[in-house]
C-alpha cells in the first residue's frame, strides 16, 4: 500500500528570498492521495495504535464528513481538495532509530540548514531539548535522558500514546475536543505525530523544550499533534518554529496544540511561524489552519502564548485560554506580519470562567504589500467570573496604499465586577518619524526596520533571547521590498 | 417562521412600479428570514419575540375611533406635552399606532413635509431616493420595511436654507390592539447649503405591558455643505419591539451629527449606516443607553469612508441594570482611495447587577495606510469606593447611583448642541422611570 | 580667504500649490553662524526643512551647493552623513525605539560613509555616557523610546546630545516658532557653542532675538515673503526687538 516518493522537483528561486525554501531528497513512505476510513486505519495501524486511538480517529472522521468549512474569516483562496492530498508522509527508515547516531544522515543536515542541530554535543549549553517533526512524524528528540532525571517527559506523541497511554488518554482532546471546529475534527482523524509534554508536580523544567516542525513532501498535507500537560506548581518553557520548501502548489497544515494547566502550574508558549508563504504574486505557500487551546484548570495557573507570525499564504490561527482555575492568567502577545499577497485572520479568546482571572492581549499587526490581515478576538466572561481582569491592546501599522487591516474584538461580559479594556489603533510609519531617521544619518530601510521593531518590541520581549534575534531578523526580512 | 409578509391592502396598490417594489421587498424579506444566532450582523440581538406569528397591521381608521378603549390612561398623541418644552420651540410633526396625524402648518419658506403616499403619487422627485440607500438583501428589516411602504413623510430643505427650530417627529403608540406592528418610511432630503434639526420621539402610553413592533427606515440624503443634526429618543413600552435602520449619504463637506438615546422595549436596536461619500465629508454619531428589566438594546454603526479627508467620531455610552443586556456592533470602513481619513470610535458601559450583560463588538476595516484609526472599548461597574463616600455623606444609595450615572454619561449628552434638546435628553437619562 | 560651505542661489520652493520659498540668496562660510529671522507664517522653518530634503516640499528653481556639491540631489540621511544636521522644534517621537538603539544606528551609518570604523556596543555607551553627563542627562532617559513622553527640556537636552555625538559640520538650529522655550534653549545653546570651530557653521533660525544672546550669530538676516530683506550684523536683531518687523515689509 506504499508507494516511494522520489526526488520532488527543485522549486524555483526566482526572485524569493525565503531562505528556508530548499527541498530535501530523502525517500519517504507514503501513503495513497485522499482520505478515507481505510485511509486512517493505515495510519493508526502504521503507527501501531490502540484500538480507542482508532476509534476515536473514526468517529472524529465521521463527523468531520458532515462539517462545512468555515468562511466567516477574512480569508479567501481556492477550496482546498481534500481528496487530492497526502495524509501520511514518513521518512523512511528501516527501523525507529534508537539514538540519534541512526537518523538519517540526510535528515540531521536538513535541520543544520535550518538552524537546528539535532547532535546534542553540537548544542551549546544544552539549554534547549529539541523533537524535530520531519513531515508527518517526529524524527528526534534531543537530550531525553537528561530531562528523565526530572521526570519530565519529552517525546513525540505517538510513542506517548504507547508508553504513557493513561495520560494521553485522559487528556488528549480534553481541551480541543473534535467537535470544535472543521480542522481540529481533520486533524483529530488524521493526525501523525507531534510532541507531547509532560512535568511532573513541583518540577521546574531545567530547559526549554522545542518542536520543530518541516513539511518536505509535495502535496503532503502536516497534521501534527501536541499536548502539553503542566502537573501541579510545575514550570515550563515551549518553543516551536516551522519552516517549509518553497513550491508552487499550496501545502495544508492544519494542526492541534492542547495545553493543560493545573494548579500553581505555568506553561509559555512561544512560536515562530515561518511557513512559505509563497511568492510575490501569491503563488504557493502553506495554509495554515491552527487550533491552539491552553485550559488553565487549577486555581494559580498561568498560561501564556506569544507568536511571531511571518510566513504562511493563509493564517487561520486563535490561540486561546480557558480560565477556568480561580487567580488564573492568561496572556497573547502577538506579531503579525503580512507582505505580498498573504493573508491572515488572527487573534484570540480569553474564557474567564474562574474568580479573579484575569488575561492580557497585546497584539501588533503589519500589513504590507497587497496583503490583508485580520485581529479576531474574544473576551469572554462568564456570570461566575468575579473580578475579571482583561486589559486588550491591537495596533495596527500599515505599509504601502495597497494593503489592508481589519480589528474585530468580540467581547461578552456577564458579570458586573469584571474590568475590560480594549484599545485598538491603526497607524503607518509617518513622513515625519521616516525624516527624522534620515536627518540623523540612518537609511530609509534600515529606518523602517527600526521603526517596525520598535512597534513590536512590547511582543518581541517576551519571546526568549535566541528566539527574539532570530524573530527580530525574520521581520526584516518580511518587510524586505515593502518600501520605496 | 413568522408571517410578518402578510397580504394586504395598502394605498397606491394601483401604482405598478410601487407594488413590483413592495414585493421585491417581501421576496427579500423572505429569503433572509429572521435573522438567527449564526446572522453575524445580529449576532447579540436575536428578535426572538417577532416568530411569533402575530403581529397585525394596525386596524383601518373607522375601526380603530370604536376600537380605541385606553380610557383615562390614554393621553394620546400630540396633546401629551408635559415634560416636554422643547416640542413648544419645535414644529411638529404626530404620529399615532404608524399612521400620520397631523403636520405643523407654519412650516417656514423651503420646507415641505409631505406625507410619503402624497409623495409617491405626486411622483415630484422622490423616486431618485426612496430605497435608494440600502441594500434589501442585506437588510431583512428593510426588505420587510419596503413590503409594507406607505405610512412615513418626505421631507425637503431647500438649497441653503437654515431652519430656526427643529423638526419633531413624535410617534405615539397605544394599545387599542394587542401586537401592532408599524412600518414606517422617512426620506429626508437636505439640499445643498442647507441645515436642520430633526427630532425623532417614540412613545407610548396606557398598558406598559402592551406588545407591538415598531420599524423604521430613515434615508437621510445629506447635500455638499449641509448640515443635518438628528436626535433621536425612543422610550417603547417594555414588551415593544423596536427596530430602525438610519441610511445616511453624505456629499462633500457635508455633515451628518446624529444622537440616539434609547430607553425603552423589550428589544430595541438603532442601527446608523452613514456612507460618507466625498472629500471632506463629516459624520458623528453618538449614543446612550440606559436600561433595566429584561431589555435588549442595541446600538449598531457601520461608518463607510469612501472618499479622501472624510472624518468620522463615535461615542456610545450605556448603563445596564437588571437582567438587560446591552449591545454595541460599531464598524469603521475605509475604502483604498479615501487617503487622509480619520475615523475614532469610543464605547464604554457600565454593569450596575449581576446579572446584567454586556455584548461589544467593534471593528476596523481599513483598505490604505493613509488613515488615523483608532477604537477603544471599557466596561465596568459603579466605583463602590466613590459610592460609599456619597453614602457616608448621608447621600442614599439610589441618589448615590444617580449622580454617578449622570456623571458617567454627561460627556456624552455634551455632544448634543441644541441646548433644550441635552436638557430634555439629561432628564430622560435617569435610571429610575 | 574664506572657503564656503553652504551656497543658496536664487532657491524657489513651494508646498502643494503655494509658493513658500521666492528667490532665495545666500552665502555661508565655514566658521560663520549666520541667524535669519522673520515674522511668524513666513516660511522659515520651510528653509531648514528644505535644506536638509524634508519630503513634501517641490523645488521650482535655484540651487543649493553644500561643499561645492548640489545638495538639491541627495537623499535626507545623504546629507546627514555629509555632516548636516538639523535641531528640530518639535522632534517627533517614536514608539519602541530606545534612545540608545537609535543612537548607535545612527552615529554608525555616519561613520562608516566617513570611513571610520563602526562602534561596537562597548565603546558606543561609553561615548553616550560622557556625552549624556555633560549636558546633565539621566542615563534612565537613553533607556526610554526616542521622545515619547519627553518633557520640552528633555527633547532639547536630546538634540543636543546628538549634536555633540554626531558631530556636523553645519547644523540647523530650527525655533522658527514663537512658542520658545527659554530654559530649554539654554542647553541647546550651551551644545552649539561648544561645537562653534573654524571650519563648522550653523545657521540659526528664530522669531525672537533673546536666543541669539545665548548663540552670538556673525550675521543677521531678516527674512519675509520668501527671501532676505535685510542683512546685517547682530545690532540687526537688537533693531527688530525693538521696532518689530513692520518696517522690513513696508519697504517692499
Amino acid at each position: 500500500m506504499t508507494t516511494e516518493q522520489e526526488k520532488p522537483e527543485i522549486a524555483d528561486e526566482s526572485g524569493d528570498k525565503y531562505k528556508y525554501g530548499f527541498v530535501t531528497d530523502i525517500a519517504s513512505d507514503t501513503a495513497p492521495k485522499g482520505l478515507s476510513e481505510d485511509i486512517i486505519r493505515l495510519i493508526s495501524q502504521k503507527k501501531g495504535e490502540p484500538d480507542w486511538l482508532l476509534e476515536r480517529r473514526l468517529e472524529a472522521f465521521r463527523f468531520w464528513q458532515k462539517l462545512k468549512e468555515p468562511t466567516w474569516a477574512k480569508l479567501s483562496y481556492d477550496k482546498i481538495d481534500y481528496q487530492d492530498l497526502y495524509y501520511y508522509s514518513a521518512p523512511k527508515q528501516k527501523v525507529a532509530p534508537k539514538s540519534l547516531d541512526e537518523v538519517d544522515p540526510e535528515l540531521l543536515k536538513t535541520y543544520e540548514k535550518l538552524g537546528i542541530p539535532l547532535k546534542e554535543q553540537e548544542v551549546l549549553s544544552g539549554v534547549v531539548a529539541v523533537d524535530a517533526v520531519f513531515d508527518s512524524v517526529s524524527v528526534a528528540t534531543t537530550y531525553r535522558a537528561k530531562l528523565a532525571e526530572k521526570g519530565v517527559i519529552f517525546c513525540p506523541i505517538s510513542e506517548a500514546i504507547k508508553e504513557y497511554p493513561e495520560l494521553v488518554k485522559k487528556y488528549l482532546g480534553s481541551v480541543v475536543p473534535y467537535t470544535d471546529n472543521f480542522f481540529a475534527c481533520l486533524n483529530s482523524a488524521v493526525f501523525t505525530d507531534g510532541s507531547f509534554v509532560y512535568i511532573p508536580k513541583g518540577v521546574r523544567c531545567p530547559m526549554e523544550l522545542s518542536t520543530y516542525f518541516r513539511i518536505n513532501a509535495q502535496n503532503t498535507g502536516q497534521f501534527e499533534r501536541t499536548l502539553i500537560i503542566a502537573d501541579e506548581g510545575s514550570y515550563v518553557s515551549y518553543l516551536e518554529g516551522c519552516t517549509a520548501p518553497q513550491r508552487d502548489e499550496n501545502q495544508l497544515h492544519a494542526a492541534i496544540v492542547e495545553i493543560v494547566v493545573l494548579k500553581d502550574a505555568e506553561v509559555k508558549y512561544s512560536t515562530v511561524q515561518n511557513w512559505y508563504p509563497g511568492d510575490k504574486d501569491g503563488k504557493g505557500g502553506v495554509y495554515n489552519f491552527v487550533t491552539k487551546r491552553a485550559a488553565c484548570r487549577g486555581a494559580n495557573s498561568k498560561v501564556s502564548w506569544t507568536q511571531v507570525e511571518t510566513g504562511s499564504a493563509i493564517t487561520w490561527k486563535y490561540p486561546s485560554c480557558i480560565l477556568q482555575g480561580d487567580n488564573s492568567v492568561g496572556e497573547f502577545y502577538s506579531v503579525a506580519i503580512t507582505n505580498n499577497r498573504q493573508q491572515a485572520d488572527t487573534g484570540t479568546k480569553m474564557i474567564h470562567l474562574g474568580c479573579n482571572t484575569s488575561s492580557k492581549i497585546i497584539s501588533k499587526g503589519i500589513s504590507a504589500g497587497r496583503s490583508n490581515q485580520t485581529y479576531r478576538g474574544l473576551v469572554k466572561v462568564s456570570p461566575n467570573a468575579d473580578n475579571a481582569r482583561n486589559y486588550s491592546q491591537c495596533d495596527s501599522l500599515l505599509i504601502g496604499p495597497d494593503c489592508g487591516s481589519h480589528t474585530i474584538p468580540y467581547v461578552e461580559n456577564r458579570n458586573k465586577t469584571a474590568k475590560l479594556e480594549h484599545e485598538a489603533t491603526t497607524s503607518k510609519i509617518s513622513e515625519e518619524q521616516l525624516f527624522y531617521c534620515q536627518q540623523r544619518g540612518i537609511g530609509e530601510e534600515e529606518a523602517v526596520s527600526l521603526i517596525v521593531n520598535g512597534f513590536c518590541k512590547e511582543v518581541m520581549q517576551h519571546l526568549p533571547l535566541e528566539f527574539a534575534i532570530e524573530a527580530a531578523k525574520l521581520i526584516n526580512i518580511s518587510l524586505e521590498g515593502s518600501v520605496g | 417562521m413568522g408571517e410578518l409578509v402578510q397580504k394586504v391592502e395598502l394605498m397606491g396598490s394601483d401604482l405598478p412600479w410601487l407594488e413590483g417594489l413592495r414585493e421585491k421587498g417581501a421576496v427579500f424579506f423572505e429569503k433572509q428570514g429572521l435573522p438567527t444566532a449564526k446572522t453575524e450582523a445580529w449576532k447579540y440581538t436575536r428578535p426572538r419575540d417577532l416568530l411569533a406569528d402575530d403581529f397585525i397591521l394596525p386596524p383601518l381608521e373607522e375601526e380603530k375611533e370604536n376600537a380605541c378603549t385606553c380610557g383615562e390612561h390614554c393621553t394620546c398623541g400630540h396633546h401629551q406635552r408635559e415634560g416636554e418644552d422643547f416640542l413648544l420651540q419645535a414644529y411638529v410633526i404626530d404620529f399615532e399606532n404608524g399612521a400620520l396625524e397631523h403636520i405643523a402648518h407654519n412650516l417656514p419658506r423651503g420646507v415641505t413635509i409631505k406625507p410619503l403616499i402624497e409623495a409617491i403619487y405626486e411622483d415630484d422627485g422622490i423616486r431618485k431616493y426612496l430605497n435608494k440607500s440600502f441594500d434589501m438583501e442585506k437588510n431583512p428589516f428593510a426588505a420587510l420595511n419596503t413590503a409594507y411602504l406607505e405610512q412615513g413623510l418626505f421631507i425637503t430643505i431647500e438649497k441653503n436654507v437654515m431652519l430656526d427650530k427643529p423638526l419633531a417627529l413624535v410617534h405615539h403608540s397605544f394599545s387599542c390592539h394587542e401586537n401592532l406592528m408599524f412600518h414606517l418610511r422617512n426620506v429626508i432630503l437636505l439640499e445643498e447649503g442647507a441645515k436642520a434639526e430633526i427630532v425623532e420621539y417614540y412613545n407610548y402610553s396606557g398598558n406598559e405591558k402592551s406588545r407591538y413592533f415598531t420599524n423604521i427606515v430613515n434615508e437621510l440624503y445629506i447635500g455638499r455643505h449641509a448640515e443635518l443634526n438628528h436626535y433621536k429618543f425612543q422610550d417603547e413600552a417594555f414588551k415593544a419591539v423596536h427596530i430602525a435602520y438610519n441610511a445616511v449619504k453624505v456629499k462633500g463637506e457635508g455633515r451628518y451629527n446624529g444622537f440616539c438615546l434609547q430607553r425603552g422595549g423589550n428589544l430595541a436596536r438603532n442601527e446608523t449606516h452613514v456612507s460618507l461619500t466625498e472629500e471632506r465629508a463629516e459624520a458623528e454619531i453618538n449614543a446612550a443607553y440606559i436600561m433595566n428589566g429584561w431589555a435588549v438594546i442595541d446600538t449598531t454603526t457601520d461608518v463607510e469612508h469612501l472618499a479622501p479627508y472624510t472624518k468620522s467620531t463615535q461615542l456610545v455610552k450605556g448603563v445596564v441594570g437588571g437582567q438587560a443586556k446591552g449591545v454595541f456592533q460599531g464598524k469603521i470602513h475605509i475604502a483604498p482611495m479615501a487617503i487622509k481619513t480619520e475615523g475614532a470610535q469610543l464605547h464604554k458601559a457600565l454593569l450596575l447587577t449581576d446579572e446584567a450583560e454586556i455584548d461589544v463588538k467593534p471593528e476596523l476595516e481599513i483598505y490604505n495606510d493613509d488613515v488615523k484609526c483608532s477604537h477603544g472599548a471599557a466596561s465596568g461597574e459603579l466605583d463602590a469606593d466613590q459610592l460609599f463616600y456619597m453614602r457616608s455623606r448621608g447621600i442614599g444609595e439610589e441618589e448615590a447611583k444617580q449622580i454617578l450615572v449622570d456623571a458617567y454619561l454627561q460627556d456624552v449628552l455634551e455632544k448634543i448642541n441644541n441646548q433644550d434638546i441635552k436638557d430634555w435628553l439629561a432628564a430622560k437619562a435617569k435610571l429610575a422611570k | 580667504m574664506k572657503t564656503p560651505l553652504l551656497e543658496i542661489e536664487d532657491l524657489c520652493a513651494r508646498v502643494a500649490d503655494k509658493e513658500i520659498i521666492k528667490g532665495f540668496n545666500l552665502t555661508i562660510n565655514e566658521g560663520e553662524v549666520h541667524a535669519i529671522m522673520g515674522p511668524n507664517g513666513a516660511g522659515k522653518s520651510t528653509l531648514s526643512h528644505v535644506l536638509c530634503g524634508k519630503p513634501g516640499y517641490e523645488i521650482t528653481s535655484g540651487t543649493v551647493r553644500y561643499k561645492g556639491k548640489n545638495l538639491l540631489a541627495m537623499a535626507p540621511e545623504e546629507r546627514a552623513r555629509e555632516g548636516i544636521f538639523l535641531i528640530m522644534q518639535y522632534p517627533v517621537e517614536i514608539p519602541g525605539v530606545p534612545v540608545t538603539t537609535f543612537l548607535k544606528h545612527a552615529v554608525n551609518a555616519i561613520r562608516q560613509h566617513r570611513h571610520e570604523p563602526e562602534l561596537d556596543t562597548m565603546e558606543f555607551i561609553k561615548l553616550l555616557r560622557e556625552e549624556g553627563k555633560k549636558l546633565g542627562i539621566n542615563p534612565d532617559m537613553l533607556k526610554r523610546p526616542i521622545n515619547v513622553g519627553f518633557s520640552g527640556g528633555e527633547k532639547k537636552r536630546l538634540e543636543a546630545l546628538q549634536l555633540a555625538i554626531l558631530k556636523p559640520q553645519f547644523s540647523i538650529l530650527d525655533e522658527a516658532d514663537s512658542g520658545l522655550d527659554v530654559d530649554a534653549m539654554k542647553v541647546v545653546a550651551e551644545a552649539i557653542n561648544a561645537e562653534r570651530t573654524e571650519h563648522n557653521a550653523m545657521l540659526v533660525i528664530t522669531h525672537y532675538q533673546r536666543l541669539l544672546k545665548d548663540i552670538v550669530p556673525d550675521y543677521v538676516h531678516i527674512y519675509a515673503d520668501g527671501h532676505i530683506v535685510a542683512s546685517g550684523n547682530k545690532d540687526l536683531a537688537l533693531e527688530v526687538e525693538e521696532q518689530g518687523y513692520a518696517q522690513f515689509l513696508k519697504e517692499k
